[in-house]
């Protein structure tokens, strides 16, 4: 029997390139709120991998967010604290952009899900 | 239950059988979020092509991160916001409008009167959204099924050990 339980709406965060952040701002996920903090982080070949890396780690902290997007050429920047993060919750979603193709074999959620099948596991 | 005793320890049958049918499940839903990363993909671009569209027709700077709101613009709700619900475990999301009072249009950043291509991007990134909660709900169950191939895995390997 399916258990239902409703929790207050939560924000949809991204960090990506500018049009990544322009299009889906556009669609209205944008918030900045009381603390003048705003849910989202553009990304440009200037912006240094710390400042990217401590941005992820203070929208994991937030828990007003529960959905992380992140471009799939800025996660693999920083690969080791995307890699680090196992709570379903805020969930970090890795997107493709227009200059940089969606690629399974880098995917965090995919390669892990894809280390369960690995021939050394399957025999017992 | 002779021939139950004969195949060997019962719960370890049906364990396997388990870890069996949640593992195809796993292989499904891979294959799922795979689609939806795609869709996203052409979201993206499909949106992309339309604001190169209202950058051609309002110049270079009209449309990128300088008309972003920043830290020192006055605070805003968004719009769109996910609304979480739970069913038999596993998180389930979903999109909602935000009622809250002080929503603005993000149209209205980009100037008064924009282009038509600025209404398709919005629209389509509005779709976008969409998708992403959909890949977000597969990539929770994904999560929620490696969890339990851990647990089964574990539970056979002790049955083997004892």
């Amino acid at each position: 029997m399916a258990l239902s339980m409703a929790v207050k709406g939560k924000l949809i965060s991204v960090i990506g390139d500018e049009d990544t952040c322009v299009g889906f701002l556009l669609g209205g996920i944008g918030e900045i709120n009381k603390n003048r903090h705003p849910n989202f982080m553009v990304v440009d070949k200037n912006t240094p991998v710390s400042e990217i890396e401590e941005c992820f780690r203070r929208f994991i902290k937030r828990d007003d967010i529960d959905i992380i997007l992140i471009n799939q050429n800025i996660a693999e920047m920083i690969r080791h604290v995307i890699d680090s993060h196992s709570a379903p919750v805020p969930a970090v979603l890795e997107i493709p952009s227009k200059d940089h193709p969606y690629d399974a074999s880098k995917d965090s959620i995919l390669r892990r899900a894809k280390g369960m099948f690995n021939p050394d596991d399957l025999v017992r | 239950m002779a021939g139950e005793q004969d195949s060997g320890n019962p719960t370890e049958a049906v364990a396997n059988e388990l870890l069996d049918k949640i593992i195809l499940k796993q292989l499904h839903l891979m294959e799922e979020k795979m689609r939806c990363e795609l869709n996203i993909e052409s979201s993206i671009k499909n949106g992309s092509i339309h604001l190169a569209k209202s950058r051609y027709i309002m110049g270079q700077s009209s449309v990128s991160t300088a008309r972003l709101p920043t830290e020192s613009s006055p605070d805003f709700s968004a719009s769109t916001i996910c609304e979480t619900t739970e069913e038999d475990g596993v998180k389930v999301m979903k999109v909602i409008e935000n009622d809250a009072e002080n929503t603005v249009n993000p149209l209205r950043w980009f100037g008064v009167l924009v282009p038509q291509n600025m209404h398709k991007a919005q629209s389509i990134f509005q779709n976008g959204i969409n998708f992403v909660v959909e890949c977000v709900n597969v990539q929770l169950q994904l999560q929620s099924n490696l969890k339990l191939i851990n647990m089964l895995k574990q539970y056979i390997g002790s049955n083997k050990l004892t």
